[in-house]
């Protein structure tokens, strides 16, 4: 059974960003996310930082094994391939071996025992 | 009878048992006070007993049973470590679980942590296996507390695996302790620098036996399902205690019986890798830290494989670390399934906006099992990473290193992302109860206490002189800090930039088929349709064949009967291996009884 607050359940157009319900701690840590520039920023940071480890190479010596491992930035290059290989062998895999959520024939359609849950605590929650 | 004659008598119980009869005491507690001595008590005397354990190595209680010698309790530095470690889980899960009233989930989590830590501190055999097997009896009962018709049919898929685990386990114990003429650790193996691991000879009779009952249990490369089957379909606190013990143990086990077993090294490499692709295309987020904890225990067992002492004090350490962390994301998961109904990353999103402390908590779990420096993960996965960096093992490594990156794929970023932030869901639940922050507070403390300042975990690992070498010398080092970064930095850029690209798989609601489609469609229409057989076949045969049937069942109750040929002529041994092959057949057909 979920969980929310009335009116919001069932409502098939959210409004994005739900400001009055919002827990300060979410505004001070994560709203300034929502920033249209946030994306943007963030693939500028993140590249800037990808230069500059690659960068320290030139005052860090690495140690390393002796094979392709010391080629340059190899782990840098080496990560950006192997998360790439794991998320697009994501389509076809996908494809290949995703079947109806009651392929098995044991899908219940809500878990019940989530609904005393939410009798049970509703004194003491923090 | 003066108190310090109690106490003497307390330190020589095997911790274990405090947390036992914590368990019993759950069972009968009534109300917050009741359950909270029960929760914590427990894992408490069971710390106790742990600082207070007499000198390493020494077996202090042996007792006689059945014209075996049995040690009940023989403390080491191998067991100690994974003692800390299941005292932690007992108490984080003790606190977590304490919003939910349920006496029959409490004394199952005791009993299970109990009895894993009963387990790590036995000195012989068949101590560890009866152990062992209490905590399959007390897991399962965590599977059907769920109370659904899938919990149940999980459960008696986990229950079946469990049995015959166990089966194997038996049938290998009793062949090679009558071999080698003692069930004893003592006398089974030698010190290796002083800890007692690779006692085991896998060419022995039983070798092998022991080797795949633990397998089993340690969730190798197809008999991983019931990991994955079980943990999405438990209760929120069923998954956290779950996660934390079957497989550590077996860890545990492995370094204890086959420490530096070659095959080890490569069945723990495919480990790491094969989940990372499962858990790229799984939508269940819990189902995803199910094979996420398939990988992480590949790293482990790979390390124990490779058997040096930085690898096992790698393998001691990730393991410990692993139970922190992902206990953490068990944890916030959990936080979520309970405040949501679901963990299915295509009906969540946004929900930080409402439960931003679970939100910053799984944050720090996710950044500790993705090895960002500072953080559990990267002190204790850098000691295996090392271990495995040399000439000989060049491919191993890169294995590891895939899977170092596959981690930060779907459990690093997967997991809080899609839970938390991605689209919004529109779902706005209430933050989790008090007392599961709480509990998640403490396990991101103890990922930064380890990430930031490892000595004093480091002073409790097997090789402790190996280790405080290793933190002195190599891992706050700035090319290690270098290599780690870059891994991690253009793994997250690549992240980034296929979500800008649309290359990104979005997640889809549905079943991944795996190997227990064997078991879970393919078996059950096979004996379907041969079930239908013999129905038919025994209507003719009872037709055709009536007296000559009749005394085939009575020539087969004088071959078994107790005084029958195969009773007096077949020896010990061979009885154990007929009976485990019977049992394990009728196990097989239970799985793949249709329905």
């Amino acid at each position: 059974m979920t969980e929310t607050r009335s009116g919001e359940q069932n409502d098939p157009h959210p409004q994005p960003a739900g400001e009055a319900d919002e827990h300060p701690l979410s505004v001070l840590l994560f709203s300034w996310m929502r920033s249209d520039l946030f994306d943007r920023m963030f693939l500028a940071g993140l590249g800037a930082l990808c230069a500059v480890l690659a960068a320290l190479e030139l005052v860090i010596h690495r140690h390393d094994g002796g094979g392709i491992d010391s080629l340059p930035v190899f782990q840098g290059v080496f990560g950006f391939l192997a998360f790439a290989l794991a998320v697009l062998s994501g389509w076809p895999l996908g494809r290949l071996m995703r079947r109806p959520e009651n392929y098995y024939r044991d899908q219940p359609d809500k878990d019940p025992d989530n609904t005393v849950e939410e009798e049970k605590e509703d004194g003491h929650d923090g | 009878m003066t108190v310090d004659r109690l106490l003497d008598i307390a330190v020589t119980i095997n911790p274990g048992f405090y947390l036992i009869a914590a368990a019993v005491w759950a069972v009968f507690a009534r109300g917050p006070g009741s359950r909270g001595v029960a929760l914590l008590g427990g894992p408490a005397l069971a710390l106790l007993a742990l600082l207070y354990a007499p000198a390493s190595g020494t077996e202090i209680t042996r007792s006689f049973f059945l014209g075996f010698n049995m040690s009940l309790y023989r403390p080491d530095s191998l067991s100690m470590i994974f003692g800390f470690g299941f005292v932690l889980a007992a108490a984080l899960s003790g606190v977590y679980s304490l919003h939910r009233e349920d006496r029959m989930q409490d004394s199952a989590g005791l009993l299970y942590a109990g009895a894993a830590m009963a387990a790590v501190f036995a000195g012989d055999l068949i101590s560890l296996v009866v152990f062992w097997e209490l905590t399959a009896v007390a897991s399962v009962a965590l599977v059907f507390a769920r109370q659904t018709k899938q919990g149940q049919m999980a459960g008696m898929r986990y229950l079946l695996i469990q049995l015959l685990s166990g089966l194997l386990l038996m049938a290998g114990v009793v062949l090679y302790g009558l071999d080698a003429g003692s069930f004893l650790f003592a006398d089974l193996g030698q010190l290796h620098r002083g800890v007692l691991i690779g006692m085991l000879d896998i060419h022995a009779p039983g070798g092998l036996l022991i080797l795949a009952g633990v397998g089993i249990k340690a969730a190798f490369p197809t008999f991983h399902n019931w990991l994955t089957d079980a943990y999405p379909n438990t209760t929120e606190t069923g998954a956290v205690v779950m996660s934390a013990y079957t497989t550590t143990l077996a860890v545990y086990v492995l370094a204890r019986c086959f420490a530096g077993l070659d095959w080890l090294v490569w069945i723990g490499a495919a480990m790491t890798v094969y989940p990372v692709f499962f858990a790229v295309m799984e939508n269940d987020l819990r189902r995803v830290l199910a094979y996420s904890t398939n990988n992480q225990i590949g790293f482990m067992v790979c390390a124990v494989g490779i058997g040096t002492p930085l690898a096992i004090d790698g393998a001691a350490a990730h393991a410990v670390a692993h139970i922190v962390f992902k206990g953490l994301l068990f944890m916030a998961m959990g936080a979520v399934f309970m405040r949501t109904g679901t963990t299915k990353a295509s009906e969540l999103g946004g929900l930080h906006r409402t439960m931003p402390w679970t939100t910053l908590f799984c944050l720090i779990g996710a950044m500790s099992i993705s090895a960002l420096p500072l953080f559990a993960g990267f002190s204790t996965k850098s000691m295996i990473m090392t271990a495995a960096h040399t000439p000989a093992m060049f491919a191993v490594w890169l294995m590891l290193l895939f899977a170092s990156a596959g981690v930060l794929e779907h459990s690093g970023i997967k997991i809080p992302y899609f839970a938390f932030f991605s689209h919004d869901s529109g779902k706005r639940p209430k933050e989790a109860p008090f007392t599961m922050l709480l509990a998640m507070g403490l396990a991101s403390a103890l990922c930064l206490a380890i990430g930031i300042a490892p000595g004093w975990f480091f002073e409790l690992l097997p090789y402790r002189s190996v280790a405080m070498a290793f933190l002195a010398q190599d891992l706050f080092t700035a090319d290690h800090l270098l290599v780690q970064m870059q891994l991690l930095a253009f793994a997250v850029l690549a992240f980034v930039l296929l979500k800008r690209l649309k290359l990104y798989p979005t997640e889809q609601p549905g079943v991944i088929l795996d190997i227990e489609w064997l078991w879970r469609k393919a078996a059950p229409a096979i004996t379907g349709v041969l079930g239908r057989l013999a129905g038919r076949l025994g209507v003719w045969a009872d037709k055709a064949f009536g007296r000559a049937g009749a005394g085939l069942i009575s020539g087969s109750g004088q071959i078994f009967a107790p005084d029958g040929v195969v009773a007096r002529h077949l020896p010990l041994a061979g009885a154990a291996i007929w009976t485990v092959a019977l049992l394990s057949f009728v196990l097989i057909l239970a799985m793949s009884s249709p329905g």
